[in-house]
């Protein structure tokens, strides 16, 4: 878990400065960015052949970040993106210098990396969240429950110890209740927004009326037919779910190196 | 183009081009993402200070009773206008019910799709 992860010093722990790196993307591709990265430094990039990974100096591997760098990571990446293709990075990774990135990994990566930039060529990660709103929901299962709508009406007037099990019985239900709609409509979400996309990745964390935490990769040209998807769900569901759509994004959810992958 | 004289959907639901908040930012960034085990990483402190909107569904009594109270808080006479295709289906119980209700919300979705079908055929 990276929030509890103490600071590490590895081998470049010593050296007076680091390098940061962010993705990589193509050397052409590679632009002066005009936002600075975390800590505030200008990105520059390494190139390798026909591979740039986009960097920036840092002090030395084993300063904290704070949430501006966490918030300037995603940035770089996304100005990258409207320049081309990226391979985002995890946040975090830091060489000792240039000569290591390209030795450590450009080089030994390039074929792999090659390949990954040409698979994620025109392609382009959306996220989307899907929340009930709950008094809608909760009322939804209400009225289509006798049983609950009875434990409802038998608890509705005290809180003392008379009515505890019966209680628990109605929350339990609602619960159950919630928890059977979350699932299907999850399906009939997924069902209706995956055929725009290539591949679809599917937060299983059981997050409190959360219907659906997902990650598509979409073609750049299919962007807007996802977008009219996502506009006819949000307006077909207004009354009992709200949204968050997120993108386009460098392909956060589907990149992988071959050993690391898990 | 026939999106844009369709009007109604079209801008129901903004998408966001960047991560706003820092939680958006969390997900994409600290748990996704390549990552080259061998190096340095820089630790991340003062994460703990944000708070996350999301709360992990835990079955519990705790959560039980929170549930039951929300219930009893609801005021059913402003929310039954919201009204639903599967509440159609109304009383029965059981497994009998409980089918009705997910034929109940196909048909709500898939209703959609079918309009979306004829509105590309229209085109």
């Amino acid at each position: 878990m990276p929030l509890e992860s103490p600071i590490i010093g590895g081998a470049g722990a010593s050296t007076a400065t680091a390098l940061y790196l962010y993705g990589v993307t193509w050397a052409e591709a590679a632009r002066p960015q005009p936002r600075a990265g975390v800590h505030g430094e200008s990105v520059d990039s390494v190139t390798y052949r026909e591979l740039a990974g986009l960097t920036s100096s840092v002090e030395s591997t084993k300063l904290p970040a704070k949430r501006r760098d966490l918030l300037r990571h995603a940035e770089v990446l996304g100005t990258a993106l409207e320049h081309g293709t990226v391979l985002p990075l995890r946040f975090g990774v830091v060489f000792e210098n240039g000569t290591a990135l390209v030795e450590d990994f450009l080089l030994p990566r390039y074929n792999e990396l090659v390949q990954l930039l040409r698979q994620f060529e025109g392609r382009v990660e959306l996220s989307v969240k899907a929340f009930f709103r709950e008094e809608a929901i909760l009322a939804e299962i209400v009225q289509a429950n006798p049983r609950i709508a009875r434990l409802r009406e038998a608890t509705r007037d005290g809180s003392d110890g008379s009515t505890y099990p019966l209680r628990l019985e109605l929350g339990e239900r609602v619960a159950g209740e919630l928890q059977r709609r979350t699932l299907r409509d999850r399906q009939a979400l997924l069902d209706r927004l995956s055929r725009l996309a290539l591949d679809v990745r599917v937060d299983q964390q059981p997050i409190e009326h959360q219907v659906l935490g997902a990650s598509f990769l979409v073609e750049r040209e299919r962007v807007a037919a996802f977008d009219d998807a996502m506009n006819e769900l949000a307006q077909q569901q207004a009354e009992r779910m709200h949204f968050k759509y997120l993108g386009p994004l460098a392909p956060h959810s589907f990149v992988g190196l071959d050993a690391e992958r898990r | 183009m026939a999106i844009a004289t369709q009007g109604t959907a079209s801008n129901y639901l903004q998408r966001a081009p960047s991560p706003s908040g820092l939680a958006d930012v969390i997900d994409l960034i600290l748990d996704k993402g390549l990552v080259i085990d061998a190096y340095v990483r820089i630790a991340v402190i003062g994460i703990e200070l944000i708070t996350i909107d999301a709360r992990i569904v835990i079955a519990s009594v705790d959560t039980y009773l929170r549930f039951a109270e929300a219930v009893n808080r609801l005021d059913l006479t402003q929310t039954e206008a919201a009204g639903l295709a599967e509440l159609r289906d109304g009383g029965g119980n059981g497994d009998g019910k409980a089918k009705g209700m997910v034929e109940g919300a196909k048909d709500a979705f898939s209703g959609e799709g079918n309009r979306e079908k004829e509105r590309a055929k229209g085109r």
